[in-house]
């Protein structure tokens, strides 16, 4: 069954099944039993509402971004959606940047050749192989980046949904909680990128603030039954207990008997609270830099845009004085031609980094209130 | 932290004229939690005629330890005349994941089931020529699917056996094998294995402060634990033991003696002003941030 489910779904996907023989979507269509005909969309009509995450994608992102740190890490995410829910069963990192300087230029761009051959491999296990969207991990909260809108805006283009992005965060994972967050374009923000314009005029028609780039999709993370079974065998053969059972029937679940750290107990160091403040100055300072170019463009912009005023004002006065005269008026001349107006300049960068602001400071907020807490909880547990 | 059953064996580490030749056994392997997922994950996906499947393993080793930190699977056909691997396959494979990860390479490779027989021999054969001049590691995974095998993993290197060594002979030594995460990690795990909700098998992730008031929850359950196991000790109810009580006060002095209490306070006092003012700052920035961002628009 999943198997035609999957074929059915690769025929709805030109771009990244090109090398296998696909069957057109309506014969594979057929294959499907009823009962399953109104979970299995052709079309692509049932919107995403929920992304699940396997338990096995989950820790091979966490996996690469740790490896990768302090570089941001990225991959391919692989799975199928069915009723509304995109199911991501693998995934699989992409080469990192630095040695195969030619071939991938940028980062976070997709590597077609590598990505091509790497699902058909999957493939010939039985992995699903249909792209539902990238992962990246970022650090302290700020994923909003240039590379991140542009790959998420080309796989639009060529996935179906539009794909979707999961950012894991690493400093939140150093501290203790998995943090997965999964994002998808907003219609508004596809509106302005297809037109490639970010000017005010664009922002304005679509209402387009640093807060509306993405939509952010409930994430669930889901592990196999095989999986949890071989978990809490694991974790329930414990090295010789340490200490004789304290006698009560305690009620551990898996959790606990997976020996426990606390490590999310420790009170924040001030070591990261200023690596924090000094990204965030340090955003801060691009963004000034960036405002500044804007600021500078736009006078440049009023300057040419007042020049070009005058003439006409001039011209037309000259004009009506020769019409007083009696003599034939001067032809209006094109303005745009003599004078060269700059266009306006896109406003997506200083978009995104106040994105990127926005992002470091709601973690820093986030890190700074559990901070409070655990200092409180400390002090109570202090002799008074 | 162990995997699988504990076993009596005493693991004898080849004494070594030069410490980390090639070829020396590893005296310890760790394997990363990733592997045994996507070792699971093979095993649900393998085709119905298949028992087994096999992959091959990659990892990094220092000088006597082995670490395992990835794989991929590897197609392969068994019947009772013959065995074949899909060696093409598996040479793409490795080629593709050396352009994600440099630094990993070959270091043996898995099956599922811990039966080991002469194909695996066979098979091991083969990777040790893939490994050379290290030793190839084999790690036998129990999925637990069957009735009456307990899941477990268990790593062995080959040793030659008879008069003349033949491909299909060899005696699997076991080694050591260890399972390792890091912290990052750590918190992943706990969330693929915390309990259930009522919808099934999945569970979302949470956010710092719901971790942080679970974990004070825990603190305080066990507090209550030991309070009631202290009181029926000093009520007679239940016979103290010992090692408890001095666990118990080691635990407590630990805490309490290396604070000072005046000092306490005045770090106390500071570390909140610094903390307020930090979370204060945050605060102001995101309001301008998207003050700033509303303002665009009106222009």
């Amino acid at each position: 069954m999943s198997t035609s489910m999957a074929a059915a779904l690769a025929a709805t996907l030109p771009a990244t099944q090109s090398n296998a023989p696909t069957a057109p979507a309506p014969t594979a269509s057929e294959s499907i039993p009823p009962s399953m005909a109104k979970y299995v969309d052709i079309e692509a009509e049932i919107p995403i509402t929920s992304v699940q995450l396997d338990g096995l994608v989950v820790m091979k992102i966490v996996k690469h971004g740790r490896e990768a740190h302090p570089a941001p890490a990225s991959g391919t995410l692989v799975g199928l959606d069915l009723d509304g829910k995109l199911e991501v069963s693998n995934s699989f990192p992409s080469p990192a940047p630095g040695e195969d300087e030619e071939r991938a230029p940028k980062f976070g761009a997709p590597n077609p050749k590598y990505e091509e051959r790497v699902l058909r491999s999957l493939k010939e296990v039985n992995s699903d192989s249909g792209v539902v969207g990238f992962y990246q991990t970022t650090t302290m909260g700020a994923f909003l980046t240039q590379s991140l809108v542009e790959t998420q805006a080309s796989n639009f283009e060529k996935l179906r949904h539009g794909g979707v992005v999961v950012v894991h965060d690493v400093t939140q994972a150093s501290r203790g909680n998995a943090a997965l967050r999964a994002f998808r374009m907003t219609p508004e923000f596809l509106e302005a990128h297809k037109k490639r314009k970010f000017d005010t005029q664009s922002l304005i028609d679509n209402r387009l603030t640093f807060s509306n780039i993405l939509e952010e999709v409930p994430v669930v993370v889901r592990s196999s039954v095989l999986l949890s079974a071989f978990l809490s065998k694991l974790t329930q053969s414990p090295a010789a207990p340490p200490l004789p059972s304290l006698g009560i029937t305690s009620t551990s679940t898996l959790s606990d008997s997976l020996s426990p750290t606390y490590s999310h107990l420790d009170l924040t160091s001030p070591t990261h609270l200023s690596r924090h403040m000094e990204s965030i100055i340090d955003t801060l300072d691009l963004y000034k830099t960036e405002e500044g170019n804007l600021a500078y463009l736009s006078r440049q912009i009023a300057r040419e845009r007042t020049k070009a005023d005058a003439y006409t004002a001039k011209r037309r006065d000259e004009n009506a004085a020769r019409v007083a005269q009696g003599m034939p008026p001067l032809p209006e001349e094109d303005v745009t031609r003599l004078f060269k107006i700059p266009p306006e300049p896109s406003r997506l960068d200083s978009m995104i980094l106040l994105g990127q602001l926005d992002g470091y400071t709601k973690s820093l907020e986030a890190s700074t209130g559990s901070g409070l807490v655990k200092m409180y909880a400390a002090q109570a547990g202090s002799p008074s | 932290m162990a995997l699988g059953s504990l076993s009596s064996a005493i693991h004898i580490q080849q004494p070594s004229t030069n410490t980390g030749a090639p070829g020396r056994t590893p005296a310890k392997v760790t394997v990363h939690p990733v592997v045994l997922f996507s070792i699971l994950d093979h095993y649900l996906r393998r085709p119905n005629a298949e028992d087994r499947v096999i992959g091959t393993l990659l990892g990094t080793r220092t000088e006597n330890e082995l670490e395992i930190r990835d794989c991929f699977a590897v197609l392969h056909s068994e019947t009772s005349e013959q065995v074949a691997v899909d060696m093409d396959y598996h040479r793409a494979m490795f080629d593709l994941h050396k352009k994600a990860n440099p630094k990993e390479s070959i270091v043996g490779w898995y099956s599922t089931g811990s039966d080991l027989n002469t194909y695996s021999a066979l098979i091991h054969n083969f990777y040790s020529q893939e490994t050379s001049p290290h030793q190839a590691i084999h790690l036998a995974i129990d999925t637990g699917a069957q009735e009456g095998v307990e899941s477990g993993v268990k790593a062995y290197v080959s040793a030659p056996v008879g008069v003349n060594p033949k491909p299909e002979n060899a005696l699997f030594l076991p080694v050591p094998t260890d399972l390792q995460f890091n912290e990052g990690e750590r918190s992943s795990l706990s969330l693929l294995s915390s309990p259930p909700d009522t919808s099934g098998r999945t569970a979302g992730p949470t956010t710092e402060l719901d971790v942080l008031e679970k974990s004070i929850h825990d603190i305080s359950n066990m507090i209550d634990r030991v309070l009631t196991y202290v009181r029926g000790v000093l009520s007679g109810e239940k016979e103290g033991n010992e090692r408890i009580g001095r666990y118990l006060m080691d635990t407590l002095c630990e805490t309490t003696e290396s604070l000072d209490k005046g000092r306490l306070e005045t770090l106390f006092n500071a570390h909140l002003q610094d903390t307020l003012m930090v979370s204060y700052l945050a605060n102001l920035i995101r309001s301008q941030v998207e003050v700033s961002s509303r303002l665009t628009l009106l222009t």
